[in-house]
C-alpha cells in the first residue's frame, strides 16, 4: 500500500519539482488511482466481515455444544417413581377416610350400593351406569360428559384404554393364547359395545392387528376356530374389563374350545403381580391402565416382556344417585376433592346441601383406583404431600439405622422422635462427638423432598445421549437402552429445569441443583461490588481531580494500578487468603461480631470472597473511571469554578453526573468479569459440597463457576451433563444481572445528566 | 524600558488593579510587568495579536490560571485594596465577586433555569422558589435572552443556538451579582449578528457591572468599549502592555508607532 503510484518517479529528486501540481496522477490516472483505494478499502471490508464471521460461528459453535449437552435421551432408573409415592398417599387417604361407605371390587356390589343411597358417590366403570340408568346418574367432568365421541377423542378426561397383557414366550408356549387374543379382536368391538364400553376406533385397530401379527410370527391374521385348540388359559385382573373378557370366553368355548378357562377379577395391580411373579401362572392380564414403570422391572427381572394389546376403552365414571337433584357438573380437582378430603358436599361446592357423602369406590389393587388417582392428581408432586406423610414414607422404605441416622443428621420434629429414642438422643448430645441434629432446627418441607428424592426416590442416570444423536438415532438408542438397562425407563430429559435452579446443591448428580450456588454468587459478586465500587471511583476522583500528576508518587501510584489490571487473579486469591481469610480472621468470621456460622467458624466465608473480588475489580473499577472523568470536558470545569463553585462542588454536580455512565460501564464489566471467577475463590476457599443456602455475609459459599469446575472434575457423565445445564444457568444469569445493570445506568445517568 | 505603559483616564475609582504583573507557564513567561488598572463601571477591551498574553492576563484577575498546576503569577492585583495573590485569600471568593464569560459558549448540560439558578444555590442565595424564579427571569432578561427561552426554562441549555448558549452564559455569570465580569473573546465563535446582540448586551451591563472583555475585533473593541489596552509579544515571546488609553483616543491618536501599525492592519 506504500508503494508509490507507477506514474510517480520513484527516486525522489534533491530539489522539490517545479510545478508541484504535476506531482498528482493526471487524466486516466485519477480514476486509476481513485479504483485502487476503492480495492484497498474492499479488501478490508472482507477482511473484517470475516473475522466477525469467524467470531459468529465459534460463538454459535460454542452455544450449540453447550445445549447438545444439556438436553437429551436418557435411560432412568428409579428405585420407586415419585408418581408411585404420590399415587399410593392420594389412595391411603382415599381408603382410610371415614366416609367410606364401600370399598370392593365388585362393580356391580358398588353399584347396588350407590342406587340405595341418595348421598352416595361412585367410581365405576361407564358400563355400569348404562345399564342402571334408572337408579344411577354419570357426572360429566369440565362439562364433558362421557359418551363414546369424547371418549374416542380424549375430550373426556377419565377415559382409560383396557389392554389385555401376555408375552411373546407364552404365546409361543401356548399357542391357545395366541388363538383367543386373535379371537377377542374380532369380537371385541362387538362385545364392548353390547356391554356399555367403548369399541376401538379403526386406526387403533389395525395398529393392535399389527401388534398381534408380530407376536405369533404370523403375516396375515387367521381365522380363528377354537375347536382346533385346547389346553387351559388363566386369566387374571382388572374387574372393569372382567365382564368383557367373560363374555369373550364364553363364546370361545361356544365356539367349541376345549381347554378351561379361568377368569379372576382381583384388581389390575393384583393381576400383574401374578403375571410377573416366576410361577405366577397368569397367562394373559386383565388391565384398565398401563402396566406401570415397577410392574415392569418386577416383570423384567423375571425375563418376561409384557406386551399390550389394547381392546376397547372404559370411560370411567363419577356416579350419583339418580335421586341427587343437584350435582351434574364438576372439575377434576372436585372430584379428588368428592373421593379424599371433602367430608360433606358442601365442601366441595358451596352451592350444595352440608350432607355427608358417602363414598362407594374400589379396592387398593384395582386399576380403577390407579388410574383416577394418577389422573385428577397428575400434577401432583412430593411437594405437594404434607410433611407427615413424607416422613411415613420415608420411615417405611429405608432401613431402621439409616432412618436413625438421618435424624441424627437433622430432627424430623422438635417434640418427638421417628426413629431415634429420647434416651439415646440425649445421651449423643451431651457425650464427646454431638451430631449436627443436636443443634440445627428441625428439617423443613424442602429438605425433607430432597431426603426423600434421594434415599426413597433414588433416581439414577444409567446412561444419557446428547440433543443431536436423541434425534437422528432415537429409536437405535430406544432399542439398546431397552436391552441394556432393562429396568430403566428410557425417555427424553431436560436437564436445565426450574427443578435445577431452585434446588440446592446434592452429592447425588440427578438430584442436584445450583440454588446454592447461585445465592452464593449473588452475595459474592455484590459484596465484591458493593466493595470495589465507592473504593475505586474514590480512587480514580482523587487520581484525576485532586492529585497533581506532575508530582513522580502520583505517576508511580498510576504506573502501579495499570499493571495491577494484568497481574492474574490466582494472585489476588493469595493475597485475599493471607489478608481477608488468615490475618483478618476475626472479622471475616464473623467472630467479633458473635454472628459467625458455628459450623465453619473460620475466614473462608462470602465476606473473604467478596473483598477478594473486590481487590481484584479494583483496577478496572479506577481505570474506566478515570477514563470516563477524563471525558469530562474541562469547559464546564471551569464555567462552575467561574461562578465560585469549590473544587468538590464542581466535582459532585459536574464531574460526576457527566461521568457516571462511563464509570456505570465499567462496573458493569467488572462485574461481568468476576461473576465467572474460579480461581481466586478456590485459594480463598469455596465450599466442596454444601447443601444449604447463605444466610449472610459469614456463611460459607460457592459460586456457579465453581461448581461447574467441580462438577466437570467428577468422572460420572451425568456430572458432565449438570456441568452444561449449570453454564446456561451462569450464562443466563450474566445476561440478568447486565440488562438490569445497563438498565440502571441509562436511567440514572440520565436522571442527573 | 519602555515597556511600561501609560494611562490616561477620566480619574474616578478603580474596579481592580494590576501592579507589576508577571505570568509564568513553568519557567515560560507569557506576560511581564502589567501595570494596568480598570474603571469601574466601564467597558475595558483588551487587544493584541494571537498569542501575546490577553487571556492569560484576563484570567489573572479571577485567579482562573490557578487550574493549570504550572502557572505561576508574580506582582500585585488589588481589588479593594487586597492582594488577590495574598495566602488568606480564597480564590472560590474572588470567582464569586468577579464572573467569567468563555470564549465558547459552555452552559452545563442541565436545564436552562438550573444552568442560571446553580451559581446562586451554591453561592447561599437564601430565597424561596419564587424568589429563584424571579432572580432567574431578572438575570435572562438582564442577558436579553428571556424571550428566547421563557417558554422552555425546563428545556437542556445544549438546545439553544450558539448566541442564546453565550447570553445564557451571560445571565448565569451576573445572577451571581459579581462586581466584575471577564469575558474572553465572547463573541468569536457566533454569527454576525448574534455578535452585534451581544454587544449591545454589554452595553447595557456597564450600568451595573465593570466589564474587561478580550477580543481580536478590532472594530468590536472600538466600537463597543470605553478604554482599551493593546498587548503585543516582546522578543522573548512575553506579553507586555503597550499601551492603554480612551477608546476613541487610542484609535484616532495612538501614541505607540506599533499600536498604530496594529490598528491600522499592518501587522496581527
Ligand atoms: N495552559 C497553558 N500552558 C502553557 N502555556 C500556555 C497555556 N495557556 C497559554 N499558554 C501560552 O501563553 C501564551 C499566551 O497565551 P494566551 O493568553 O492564550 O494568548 P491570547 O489569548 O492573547 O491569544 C502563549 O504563548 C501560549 O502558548
Ligand atoms: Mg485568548
Amino acid at each position: 500500500m506504500s508503494q508509490p503510484p507507477p506514474d510517480q518517479p520513484s527516486a525522489a529528486p534533491a530539489a522539490p519539482a517545479t510545478d508541484l501540481t504535476t506531482l498528482f496522477p493526471q487524466g486516466e490516472g485519477i480514476q486509476a488511482q481513485i479504483a485502487r483505494r476503492q480495492r484497498n478499502a474492499t479488501i478490508w471490508r472482507f477482511v473484517f466481515l470475516g473475522a466477525t464471521s469467524l467470531a459468529v460461528i465459534i460463538l454459535t459453535t460454542l452455544l450449540l455444544s453447550i445445549i447438545n449437552q444439556s438436553f437429551g435421551l436418557v435411560a432412568e432408573q428409579t428405585n420407586i417413581p415419585e408418581t408411585q409415592l404420590i399415587v399410593n398417599y392420594q389412595k391411603s387417604l382415599m381408603l382410610e377416610a371415614s366416609n367410606v361407605a364401600l370399598s370392593s371390587e365388585d362393580d356391580a356390589a358398588l353399584a347396588e350400593g350407590i342406587a340405595a343411597d341418595a348421598a352416595g358417590v361412585g367410581l365405576l366403570g361407564n358400563a355400569y351406569t348404562t345399564q342402571n340408568q334408572d337408579t344411577l346418574r354419570a357426572l360429566s367432568i369440565g362439562g364433558v360428559a362421557p359418551t363414546a365421541e369424547t371418549v374416542q377423542s380424549g375430550a373426556y378426561p377419565l377415559a382409560r384404554p383396557l389392554l389385555l397383557y401376555t408375552t411373546a414366550t407364552t404365546v409361543a408356549d401356548k399357542p391357545q393364547i395366541g388363538a383367543f387374543l386373535a379371537y377377542y379382536l374380532q369380537v371385541a368391538d362387538e362385545v364392548m359395545a353390547e356391554i356399555g364400553y367403548f369399541p376401538l376406533d379403526e386406526a387403533t385397530l389395525a395398529q393392535q392387528e399389527t401388534t398381534l401379527l408380530a407376536l405369533l410370527g404370523a403375516t396375515e391374521l387367521p381365522t380363528i376356530v377354537p375347536a382346533e385348540y385346547e389346553g387351559d388359559i388363566v386369566i387374571a385382573g382388572s374387574s372393569t374389563l372382567n365382564q368383557v373378557t367373560r363374555e369373550v370366553a364364553k363364546r370361545f368355548r361356544a365356539e367349541g374350545f376345549q381347554g378351561a378357562i379361568k377368569i379372576t377379577s382381583v384388581g389390575t395391580g393384583a393381576g400383574f403381580a401374578g403375571f410377573c411373579a416366576v410361577d405366577g401362572g397368569v397367562d394373559i392380564v386383565n388391565a384398565s391402565r398401563t402396566i406401570t414403570q415397577l410392574e415392569l422391572e418386577s416383570c423384567r427381572a423375571n425375563a418376561l416382556n409384557p406386551v399390550a394389546t389394547v381392546v376397547g376403552a372404559d370411560a370411567l365414571a363419577v356416579v350419583v344417585n339418580a335421586q341427587n337433584d343437584f350435582a351434574t357438573d364438576i372439575t377434576l380437582e372436585q372430584a379428588g376433592l368428592l373421593f379424599s378430603s371433602a367430608v360433606n358436599w358442601a365442601e366441595v361446592d358451596a352451592g350444595w346441601p352440608a350432607e355427608a357423602i358417602n363414598r362407594y369406590i374400589p379396592t387398593t389393587d384395582s386399576g380403577t383406583m390407579d388410574f383416577f388417582v394418577a389422573t385428577v392428581f397428575a400434577a401432583q408432586t412430593l411437594a405437594d404431600l404434607p410433611y407427615d406423610s413424607l416422613v411415613t414414607v420415608f420411615q417405611a422404605n429405608v432401613s431402621a439405622g439409616r432412618c436413625r441416622a438421618a435424624e441424627a443428621e437433622q430432627r424430623f420434629y422438635a417434640d418427638r422422635f421417628v426413629c431415634d429414642t429420647e434416651e439415646a438422643f440425649t445421651a449423643r448430645c451431651e457425650g464427646e462427638n454431638p451430631t449436627t441434629g443436636c443443634t440445627l432446627a428441625p428439617r423443613d418441607h424442602a429438605s425433607l423432598e430432597a431426603l426423600v428424592q434421594a434415599e426413597v426416590i433414588q433416581p439414577e442416570v444409567l446412561q444419557a445421549w446428547f440433543l443431536a444423536e436423541s434425534i437422528f438415532r432415537r429409536d437405535e438408542i430406544v432399542a439398546t437402552a431397552l436391552e441394556e438397562y432393562p429396568s430403566a425407563d428410557v425417555h427424553f430429559r431436560r436437564w436445565l429445569t426450574w427443578d435445577f435452579i431452585t434446588r440446592p446443591q446434592s452429592a447425588t448428580p440427578e438430584l442436584a441443583g445450583v440454588r446454592t450456588a447461585i445465592l452464593g454468587s449473588l452475595w459474592v459478586v455484590g459484596i465484591g461490588l458493593l466493595a470495589g465500587f465507592p473504593v475505586g471511583v474514590g480512587a480514580a476522583i482523587y487520581l484525576e481531580e485532586y492529585a497533581n500528576k506532575r508530582k513522580r508518587f502520583n505517576s508511580i501510584i498510576q504506573t502501579n494500578i495499570n499493571n495491577l489490571a494484568g497481574v492474574p487473579s490466582i494472585i489476588y486469591g493469595l493475597l485475599g487468603l493471607t489478608v481477608f481469610v488468615r490475618v483478618l480472621e476475626p472479622i471475616t468470621s464473623g467472630a467479633i461480631f458473635g454472628v459467625g456460622d458455628p459450623t465453619t467458624a473460620n475466614g473462608r466465608t462470602i465476606l473473604s470472597a467478596g473483598l477478594t473480588l473486590a481487590l481484584l475489580i479494583l483496577p478496572v473499577i479506577i481505570i474506566s473511571s478515570q477514563e470516563a472523568i477524563k471525558a469530562v470536558p474541562s469547559s464546564l470545569r471551569e464555567a462552575s469554578f467561574g461562578l465560585g463553585a469549590t473544587r468538590w462542588q464542581t466535582i459532585w454536580n459536574h464531574v460526576i453526573p457527566n461521568a457516571i455512565g462511563g464509570i456505570l460501564t465499567g462496573v458493569i464489566l467488572a462485574m461481568s468479569r468476576i461473576i465467572g471467577e474460579t480461581a481466586p475463590l478456590v485459594v480463598v476457599g469455596a465450599a466442596t459440597l454444601i447443601t444449604s443456602d447463605p444466610s449472610g455475609p459469614f456463611s460459607k459459599f460457592t459460586t456457579l463457576p465453581i461448581q461447574i469446575y467441580q462438577w466437570t472434575a467428577r468422572p460420572q457423565q451425568t456430572f458432565l451433563l449438570i456441568a452444561g445445564a449449570a453454564i446456561i444457568v451462569l450464562i443466563i444469569l450474566l445476561f440478568i444481572l447486565n440488562i438490569f445493570a445497563i438498565y440502571l445506568r441509562n436511567r440514572y445517568a440520565r436522571r442527573i445528566g | 524600558m519602555s515597556n511600561v505603559a501609560t494611562y490616561s483616564t477620566n480619574g474616578g475609582p478603580y474596579a481592580i488593579e494590576a501592579q507589576d504583573l508577571s505570568i509564568y507557564y513553568g519557567s515560560f513567561r507569557a506576560v511581564k510587568n502589567i501595570n494596568l488598572r480598570f474603571p469601574t463601571h466601564k467597558i475595558t477591551a483588551l487587544i493584541g495579536p494571537s498569542g501575546c498574553g490577553k487571556s492569560t492576563v484576563l484570567r489573572a484577575f479571577n485567579r482562573m490560571n490557578d487550574l493549570i498546576p504550572i502557572s505561576r503569577a508574580e506582582g500585585v492585583i488589588l481589588f479593594h485594596g487586597k492582594n488577590i495573590y495574598d495566602h488568606d485569600v480564597d480564590p472560590v471568593e474572588i470567582r464569586r465577586r468577579v464572573g467569567m464569560v468563555f470564549q465558547k459558549p459552555n452552559p452545563f448540560p442541565k436545564t436552562i433555569y438550573e444552568n442560571v439558578a446553580w451559581g446562586a444555590r451554591i453561592n447561599g442565595f437564601k430565597g424561596s422558589k419564587t424568589d429563584m424564579d424571579a432572580l432567574v427571569e431578572e438575570s435572562l432578561r438582564d442577558a436579553a435572552v428571556w424571550d428566547d427561552v421563557k417558554d422552555k426554562l425546563n428545556q437542556s441549555g445544549l438546545s439553544l443556538s450558539g448566541g442564546q448558549q453565550q447570553r445564557l452564559c451571560i445571565a448565569r455569570a451576573i445572577a451571581t451579582r459579581p462586581e466584575i465580569i471577564l469575558m474572553d473573546e465572547p463573541a468569536s465563535a457566533l454569527d454576525p449578528i448574534s455578535t452585534l446582540r451581544i454587544e449591545e448586551l454589554i452595553q447595557e451591563l456597564k450600568k451595573n457591572y465593570t466589564i474587561l472583555i478580550v477580543t481580536h475585533n478590532m472594530q468590536q473593541a472600538a466600537r463597543a468599549s470605553d478604554y482599551t489596552a493593546f498587548f503585543n509579544m516582546d522578543a522573548d515571546r512575553a506579553g507586555y502592555l503597550v499601551e492603554y488609553n480612551q477608546t476613541d483616543e487610542l484609535f484616532t491618536s495612538p501614541k505607540n508607532e506599533m499600536t498604530e501599525q496594529y490598528i491600522t492592519g499592518r501587522f496581527g
